[in-house]
């Protein structure tokens, strides 16, 4: 706490104004979600990826809380921490305060694809190209989802960063080379039934 | 004599502090209380804590009585006491309370003591022998116990007691002790005959093989519901307990239950059963089963709830006791960090202890005896990590409020390692907010930073252990990272607290409502008062707290008791006796009997050969016997008998419980016509040299001078300085025992700040109880009220001081101006209650702007509805303005909860304006932690700002700035508001030279000085002067209406004597050695002394002094001196323990010397 004002942040100053100059508060969901905050830092204490987030997780409650305005929530999914969870629940079976952490950070997840969806851009095509491979098979057909996520993501250099990995797995017998091949079509109707769901919500 | 003469009598519940105090205050004003309490001794959980913050030291003492001290114990309080009017009864539980206040019978449930209290010589023959050892509950589980232990190792005269859970009933003891204090506990046992009704012969054989071969209870067998019936018609003795299956061919067990009743409707019934069939057992319980056991059995279950049964069951007859009132002071439960999910590993991992386990392992007591703190692994403790709310402030496990002494509790501790240590331990409290909200608390925190005590903000919600170094990992975040590895050596969780055990079932009892975090519930505005007339709360078991808040609470309570009481009936006001008539033997020779206890086994004077010869040799020690006994009644009476019968002049008992006997000298005093002066009893068991203390007593016995300082007349009348909430509580709570009052206030009208407070956090109006009281008090037939009116003049001492009330007779507006009437007021005892008011600022702009406002304004002008918040677009409070830093260096404890108050209002009542509160340490204490989350919850944005780096305002043209440090997410923050409330805090309005002039202390910040922060919390050093509400220390209205009731009742034991009497050791001035130098006059410490300027001779107020002995030390001229302790005797004695042989010649010169 008191090293804070050893280490002035590289942060600009923030207003925040009267009347917040966000007219659809996109944060408002999630915001009361974790509304009963307390910034104790339980949260960041317990989560095991927390080394590789660039804020913590306490400072990402605390700008969904001052989040009303614009500024802050464009600020809040341009960092890549609430997409570093792997949903492990440790934060939310801690919290003092007993709030849903793991879901909030779902939900943000989800706002991030619907509002900011160039920001979202890889986990849109990666989570897309995955279910398409369930879609078409019942089952996730590994590089036929990586190829089709690969394609999707339009960049030819992509492949070889993770070549590497592939040749490992390969080598385990882990993952069968194969073809993208279109499947029977049986989980359609699913599929069908869950976009219509989600374009009704 | 002095016989017991009150009709009223309190019950105390519970003997923890809270309890001692209610029952020491009620008992000193006259009424006669009983002093129950669960477990085996008394003191509650203070007897495990050696160190009080924030004195860090024990201070107990200083709750025993000043005003007739000779009814009491004056010796250490954590060892036990004793009063007159204290009927103390530990092992004791409240079973049953019918009637109504002032006529209550309550019956109370005794626990068979298994070792006689009145034989038990404390001599632990027993404890060596025992070959059960399990942990010790007082050390925390730290150490080992045997099963027949002290409940606290330290305690004077508490006996040993039998732990029947672990006891295996071996009798070992009984053939080790030398007094036949223990009783035979098997024969109850086997006398308790229980039939235990199945079908299968397994279930049958092994519950007889557990029950009455190992547990020793009387067992016989049914195998069938006809079998049981027969055999309870038959039997001798009935049955006390059955045992009942519940599938049984030929008829089933609830049909058996039911003809068993009609046979016995006494008999005690558990049902058995398979788990599937748990819905009968509870329909049987509905037609009188006590419970049911789900086979198959688990014999650590089993057996311990069914030795519990027989406990409950086998208790002895419950005594009836009638009572007026009763006085709650059950205490508190701690949390166990080990239940539950446990992500501390308390009891898992080594090195991670509780508080109240740490606190043992710093005991000298304890089971490190002092030393030095070691890891279980042998390495020295070099880094400690303090957890803070362990238990508490977690909406998880249902704990939506604040423990609130766990942070000073941390502090303290943490610099008790600290100077253990050297300042070599590395000590760290890794905290959320520090909840320092006691008047001397934000100094004591400030004194941690400068000991280097780190203070990390950050919850740490578990702990691991590194295998290869053994030290305990704390990971912990910062607001700098996302999370960092600490390493310490040992972890101490500030575990919370919880409800007392039995809490439910007793609120249940009792009638009286739970609150929603299941403590009992009081009225509004009340902390004490409960939903049932005559019962009251005291203490923490009404919520936790402190000990300053806990005895305020308990003599609050106790005071609302002793008004049930008085209006019931049970007067206050009838005299306290006189002084006995005592035979005169001042003028004869020593004639000293010298009793010793021969303790049941070996001739003292055999054992003594050195000292019964040098007693026999002194010409004034008439006689040396050696009695039986003299701890049981039959020597006891030996002893009356020989001294009536050659009446010595002095008596000298040597004895191994001197405690116990100083109390029964007085009774043998009023048997013999002998002063207890003129006795004194001497351990010749315990350790030390018993032939030096017997002859120091001797010694001592033979220069005794029996004079006293002559009693004083009292005015039984009080003043109240102050007509606020305090004053007119205060007033009414004297009044109402029938002693006259005057009060006086400055203002035109009555009520302080409650003419501008609108309502409590709570929701509850303050203007209801402000006509209430205003009322009461004008029309109450005791109590004048002078409005207007100022005390100009102030001075003397308890039971005779004198005031001059000046009155402004006429409005100052009008011309005929009159000149003001002044009085001179004569009363016993003052209280102050000058109240205070909020602090002036001009930080942040205040006073140049109508948009910066401070609470008392926001409130006012909310209340005249000129503030509309439905146009606020932003509001933002700042915290601690100008105070928790010097010059106001304390906290002011309102504020937090006020800001917590205006936010959840502007919120609800226009959810679109934005509401920023910049704080250091929510002070959201005890229960208000709901508000605190409800805020939070309702959106309020809490900053929490540095005092290093305090917010900054800027007025633009647009308006407000606010300009605050986010320290979470690191950067400045600019906030445009439309209001700034600003929590300034309180000052107190005492005037100083009016506490001067009754010879009161303020402290730096003009508040009035206690004679113990801690444990006289309403009194000053000088007796007869108390204060409360604002005067006394920043405080709720009503924590405030406490504070008034306490003090009040402090005062009601001046007001209740007629006489002011000296008690035995006192002071006295030997004038004609008296060089008037008022070297004492400073030395006392209690105001006691003063230089009478008609008589030119230094005077002693009696009833001041508390018979220290400072002035005896520092007068040159040896004329002060201290009853009982002359200078001439303490040489003597000195000479007796210092010297093997022929001493007489030197005491004998020393003391021609000394005259």
């Amino acid at each position: 706490m008191k090293t804070a004002q050893k280490n002035p942040p590289a942060h600009s100053v923030h207003s925040v104004h009267k009347t917040p100059t966000n007219p659809p508060d996109i944060l408002a969901p999630v915001r009361e979600m974790i509304q009963a905050c307390i910034q104790c830092g339980t949260c960041t204490g317990s989560c095991p990826n927390a080394f590789a987030m660039d804020i913590s997780p306490r400072g990402m409650w605390r700008m969904v809380i001052m989040g009303e305005d614009e500024k802050i929530a464009e600020e809040l999914f341009n960092t890549k921490t609430f997409t570093l969870c792997s949903s492990c629940y440790t934060c939310t079976l801690r919290c003092p305060r007993g709030l849903p952490l793991t879901d909030a950070i779902q939900a943000l997840k989800r706002i991030q694809t619907r509002h900011y969806p160039e920001k979202a851009k890889k986990n849109i095509h990666f989570y897309a190209s995955f279910l398409e491979s369930v879609r078409r098979h019942g089952r996730v057909r590994e590089t036929e989802f990586m190829t089709l996520f690969f394609l999707s993501m339009k960049n030819p250099f992509l492949p070889f960063s993770f070549a590497p990995l592939a040749i490992r797995l390969m080598a385990k017998g882990k993952v069968k080379p194969g073809f993208p091949s279109a499947g029977n079509g049986a989980l359609d109707p699913i599929f069908q039934k869950a976009r219509e769901l989600e374009a009704s919500s | 004599m002095r016989l017991p003469t009150k009709i009223g009598r309190g019950l105390v519940v519970g003997a923890g502090i809270g309890g001692i105090r209610a029952a020491l205050d009620l008992a000193e004003t006259g009424v006669r209380v009983t002093l129950i309490d669960r477990s085996p001794y008394i003191g509650g959980i203070l007897t495990q804590l050696d160190h009080q913050f924030p004195s860090d030291r024990c201070g107990m003492c200083r709750m025993l009585p000043l005003m007739d001290r000779d009814a009491g114990s004056q010796q250490c309080l954590r060892r036990g006491f004793y009063h007159d009017n204290i009927e103390i009864l530990p092992g004791t539980e409240l079973a049953e309370l019918s009637g109504d206040a002032g006529n209550f019978t309550a019956s109370l449930r005794r626990r068979p003591a298994l070792v006689d209290p009145s034989r038990c010589i404390g001599c632990g023959a027993c404890a060596e022998v025992c070959p059960v050892s399990v942990p010790d509950a007082f050390n925390a589980g730290l150490s080992q116990r045997k099963a027949i232990y002290r409940p606290v190792p330290h305690a004077a005269c508490a006996p040993y007691v039998i732990d029947t859970d672990a006891c295996n009933r071996c009798g070992a003891c009984l053939d080790a002790c030398t007094t036949g204090a223990i009783r035979l506990m098997s024969k109850r046992r086997e006398a308790f005959r229980i039939l235990v009704v199945d079908d299968e012969e397994i279930v049958r054989e092994s519950l007889k093989e557990w029950l009455h071969e190992e547990e020793g209870f009387g067992v016989e067998t049914a195998a069938s519901g006809p079998e049981a019936l027969t055999k309870m018609a038959e039997a001798e003795s009935p049955y006390r307990l059955m045992l009942l299956d519940i599938k049984m061919p030929e008829m089933d067990g609830v049909e058996a239950l039911r003809r068993a009743k009609e046979i016995d409707p006494e008999i005690c019934v558990v049902m058995m059963t398979a788990y599937a069939a748990v819905d009968t057992a509870v329909e049987a319980m509905k037609i009188g089963a006590l419970d049911y056991l789900i086979k198959p059995f688990e014999t650590d279950v089993l057996i311990p709830r069914i030795v519990s049964i027989y406990g409950d069951l086998d208790a002895d007859p419950a005594d009836e006791l009638l009572v007026g009132a009763v006085v709650l002071c059950g205490g508190t439960r701690l949390f166990s960090p080990a239940q539950g999910r446990n992500l501390w590993g308390h009891g898992v991992i080594p090195n991670v202890v509780t508080a109240i386990e740490f606190e043992r392992l710093l005991s000298g007591t304890g089971p490190l005896s002092g030393g030095p703190l070691v890891r279980a692994d042998g390495k020295p403790v070099e880094r400690i990590a303090w957890m803070q709310c362990v238990g508490s402030r977690n909406l998880q496990i249902e704990a939506d409020f604040c423990s609130s002494i766990c942070c000073m509790f941390a502090l303290k501790q943490a610099m008790l390692a600290k100077e253990k240590s050297g300042g070599q331990i590395d000590a760290s409290i890794f905290y959320m907010d520090l909840r320092t909200y006691g008047k001397p608390y934000q100094q004591y925190r400030d004194k941690a930073e400068e000991m280097g005590v780190k203070f990390r903000r950050a919850r740490v919600h578990s702990i691991f252990r590194e295998e290869e170094s053994g030290d305990l990992i704390v990971r912990n975040s910062d607001y700098e990272s996302v999370g960092h590895d600490d390493h310490f050596d040992m972890a101490v969780l500030s575990a919370g607290h919880r409800p007392m055990t039995g809490m439910a079932e007793m609120a249940e009892m009792l009638d009286i409502p739970l609150n929603p975090w299941g403590y009992m519930a009081t009225k509004p505005l009340s902390l004490t008062r409960t939903e049932r007339e005559g019962i009251f709360i005291g203490g923490s078991f009404g919520g936790i707290m402190d000990i300053n808040e806990t005895l305020i609470r308990a003599g609050a309570a106790a005071n609302r008791a002793s008004r049930v009481i008085h209006s019931t009936g049970g007067g206050l006001g009838e005299a306290v006796s006189e002084t006995e008539e005592y035979r005169d033997v001042a003028s004869e020779t020593p004639r000293i009997m010298a009793a010793l206890c021969n303790c049941f086994e070996s001739n003292p004077l055999e054992n003594n050969p050195d000292a019964a010869a040098r007693l026999k040799a002194d010409p004034e020690v008439a006689e040396v016997r050696s009695f039986d006994a003299l701890c049981t009644e039959a020597g006891w009476n030996g002893l009356c008998k020989r001294i009536r019968e050659s009446a010595p002049n002095r008596v000298l008992v040597g004895a191994c419980l001197p405690f116990i006997h100083a109390r029964r000298l007085k009774a043998l005093a009023r048997e013999t016509g002998l002063d207890p002066i003129y006795m004194e009893a001497v351990d010749i068991r315990g350790a030390g040299l018993p032939r030096h203390l017997l002859t120091m007593a001797a010694e001592r016995l033979k220069r005794v001078e029996p004079e006293r300082e002559p009693s004083l007349p009292n005015h039984q009348r009080a003043l109240v300085v102050g007509g606020g909430i305090a004053g007119m509580t205060a007033a009414l709570a004297i009044a109402d025992h029938g002693f006259p009052v005057d009060l006086v206030e400055r203002s035109e009208k009555l009520g302080g700040n409650l003419n501008w407070l609108e309502r409590t956090i709570e929701g509850d109006p303050f203007s209801p109880l402000l006509e209430e009281m205003s009322e009461k008090v004008t029309t109450h037939p005791k109590i004048e009220v002078r409005t207007r009116a100022t005390v100009i003049g102030a001075s003397g001492e308890a039971g005779d001081f004198v005031s001059v009330i000046e009155t402004a007779e006429d409005c100052p507006e009008s011309p005929k101006h009159e000149s003001p009437k002044h009085e001179t007021l004569e009363h016993g005892a003052v209280i102050l209650a000058a109240g205070g008011r909020e602090a002036e600022t001009t930080a942040y702009g205040h006073g140049t702007s109508d948009a910066v406002v401070t609470q008392k304004e926001l409130e006012t002008r909310l209340k005249k509805g000129e503030i509309d918040i439905g146009k606020l677009g932003s509001v933002v409070m700042i915290q601690c303005v100008g105070s928790r830093e010097a010059p106001r260096n304390y906290c002011s404890r309102v504020c937090c909860a006020g800001s917590l108050k205006h936010a959840l209002r502007i919120r609800e009542e226009n959810p679109e304006t934005a509401v920023y509160v910049l704080y250091r340490d929510m002070m959201a204490y005890g229960f208000l932690e709901t508000y605190y989350t409800r805020a939070r919850r309702s959106g309020v944005i809490f900053i929490s700002y540095e005092v290093t780096a305090k917010p900054e305002v800027e007025f633009t043209e647009a308006g407000l700035i606010v300009k605050v440090h986010e320290p979470v997410i690191g950067r400045p923050l600019e906030i445009e508001t439309d209001l700034l409330v600003l929590a300034t805090g309180i000052t107190p309005d005492l005037p100083p030279e009016l506490a001067a002039g009754y010879g009161a202390q303020i402290d730096t910040n003009g508040f009035f000085q206690e004679a113990d922060a801690k444990w006289r919390p309403v009194d000053a050093l000088k007796e007869g002067i108390f204060a409360c509400g604002l005067t006394q220390a920043p405080r709720s209205v009503p924590e405030t209406i406490a504070t008034a009731e306490a003090a009040a009742h402090r005062a009601l034991r001046i007001l209740c004597r007629p006489h002011l009497t000296p008690a035995r050791v006192t002071a006295k001035v030997r004038h004609a050695y008296c060089a008037r130098c008022g070297q004492c006059i400073d030395a006392c410490p209690y105001g006691a002394r003063t230089l009478n300027p008609e008589t030119d001779q230094i005077i002693i107020h009696p009833a001041m002094c508390q018979g220290c002995g400072a002035c005896a030390a520092i007068c040159p001229n040896s004329a002060a001196v201290l009853e009982g302790f002359t200078l001439a005797g303490m040489l003597a004695a000195i000479d007796a323990a210092t010297e093997a042989e022929d001493g007489a010649g030197r005491t004998a010169q020393k003391e021609e010397a000394a005259q």
